[in-house]
């Protein structure tokens, strides 16, 4: 396949980025997306240019680094699925492919496709732990917990937080990401302690962040490769009104 | 965390905004079930009637004035939630996904909510205004003495085509505010359960998209009908 890329390009966070257009030939349809772009750098090196700038890890589709905006999507068009795991032959030959870097004013561009995401960090750091007991280690399943409970908070706890959710709202709201790690903790009873402080502190860090508010559109849910439910936007909404409501 | 606190943050402003919502959607209710008396073919004695309670019963008058507070305090709030939002992305996407992950009028909020404030004065200035602060005639039927006659503004209003499509646009507006407007209300306050989600989409969709406004659109569009 022959495919026109056209790639976001930007020096640092300070300068103004720009689109610039490649021509790649040989795609082949088992490729994945981010094969392309090796097979573009490796091009741009041996041609002496700078090559684009991307994050990538695992390429398992479990570590969430891959942020690319492809084509107005997070991720690019299939569901529930990063751009690692993401395959050429979602594409045809001859398509033209726009590549931006997640856009949000909480994720700051680093270069090119690569942004600043520890604005997610901050957020877990405000309230993502809980307390326990110094000691010997606890016997496994010592404390009852409710099937449904258990698997619900395990479904939270599958966000790779990698941003899509930002990155698919029209108003860059971190609400699911933040609504998933306050679930995990507040549905089981380890998180219980330190519940009301949590739900509030996160949503602080969240809004001190500078990530817009949600207005409740679905377009996360849409986008985030690890299906992550807006019921747990619905839990925090609880967590905070409740804690809100309680706390002095 | 104190008030100020709590209704500083994002959660806390959506709460109002959806706490209002939920007094206006209360309100459109009662407000049809009202006028829908405009359509009764007694030469207006049952609106007129209607008015004049409305009109001088104070509890009334004090939900009246607090209503106006409410609506504006929707739209102050959301206001700045919506000026928050748009500077939470400075940098804008060069494609954007279109309807393939949300629908168009869960987006459009602000849009169709500024539709219905700009309705909201024309609606006001024409027949409120005129209620309380304009020449209008005045009735008597039997007992009831001296109401004003309201019906006859409303159906002079109604004679004019423009009045009428506009009205009906507004409505348009109103359908589409309340589709989403209800069920992301529901959920700001954390009302998203598998039991219940069926029976609140039902009401949001058939009871606020549908017949409240087609309730409203239909009475200029009858005495429009009926007028010419």
């Amino acid at each position: 396949m022959k495919l026109t890329l056209k790639v976001w390009r930007q020096q640092n966070s300070q300068e103004k980025g720009r689109f610039e257009t490649y021509q790649v030939s040989d795609v082949s349809k088992d490729m994945s997306f981010l094969e392309v772009f090796d097979v573009l750098n490796e091009r741009l090196i041996n041609e002496g240019k700078d090559p684009i700038a991307f994050d990538h890890d695992c390429r398992e589709g479990i570590c969430g680094m891959c942020s690319m905006y492809i084509n107005g999507r997070a991720h690019g068009p299939w569901d529930e699925t990063t751009t690692c795991q993401l395959h050429m032959r979602a594409y045809n030959d001859g398509d033209t492919i726009v590549v931006e870097p997640w856009r949000a004013a909480a994720f700051p561009v680093i270069k090119d496709l690569t942004v600043d995401r520890t604005a997610f960090d901050r957020i877990i750091q405000a309230g993502g732990y809980i307390s326990v007991n110094t000691g010997n280690a606890v016997d496994a399943n010592a404390i009852p917990i409710d099937k449904h409970d258990a698997d619900a908070a395990f479904a939270a706890a599958a966000c790779i937080g990698c941003g899509a959710c930002v990155a698919a709202c029209k108003n860059s709201s971190a609400m699911l990401f933040t609504s998933a790690k306050v679930s995990q903790l507040a549905l089981l009873p380890q998180g219980h302690p330190e519940r009301k402080q949590r739900a509030l502190n996160m949503v602080a860090q969240m809004d001190k962040e500078g990530f817009g508010s949600c207005t409740n559109t679905g377009a996360c849910e849409a986008e985030c490769p690890k299906g992550i439910s807006l019921t747990n936007i619905a839990r925090l909404n609880r967590e905070v009104l409740v804690a809100g409501l309680s706390s002095e | 965390m104190k008030w100020s606190q709590f209704f500083n943050t994002s959660i806390g402003k959506k709460l109002l905004v959806g706490a209002t919502g939920f007094f206006l959607c209360a309100f459109v209710i009662v407000h049809l079930a009202g006028n829908i008396s405009l359509l009764k073919d007694d030469g207006g004695e049952a609106f007129n009637t209607y008015a004049a309670f409305m009109g001088h019963n104070g509890f009334i008058q004090f939900l009246a004035w607090g209503l106006k507070v409410i609506i504006l305090l929707h739209a102050i709030i959301a206001i700045v939630l919506t000026v928050q939002n748009q500077r939470a992305r400075p940098v804008k996407y060069a494609v954007k996904p279109g309807n393939k992950t949300s629908s168009w009028y869960s987006r459009q909020m602000a849009v169709m909510g500024s539709i219905l404030f700009i309705f909201l004065v024309i609606h006001l200035s024409q027949f409120w205004w005129a209620m309380h602060y304009g020449d209008i005639g005045t009735v008597s039927y039997g007992a009831v003495t001296e109401v004003g006659n309201l019906y006859e503004v409303v159906y002079a209003g109604f004679a004019q085509l423009w009045i009428v499509v506009l009205y009906v646009l507004g409505m348009i507006a109103l359908s589409f505010h309340l589709i989403h407007g209800f069920k992301s209300a529901c959920q700001t306050f954390g009302l998203n359960h598998k039991k219940y989600n069926g029976i609140l989409n039902f009401i949001g969709i058939y009871l606020f998209g549908i017949l409240i406004p087609v309730g409203f659109a239909v009475i200029p569009v009858v005495i429009y009908l009926k007028q010419i």
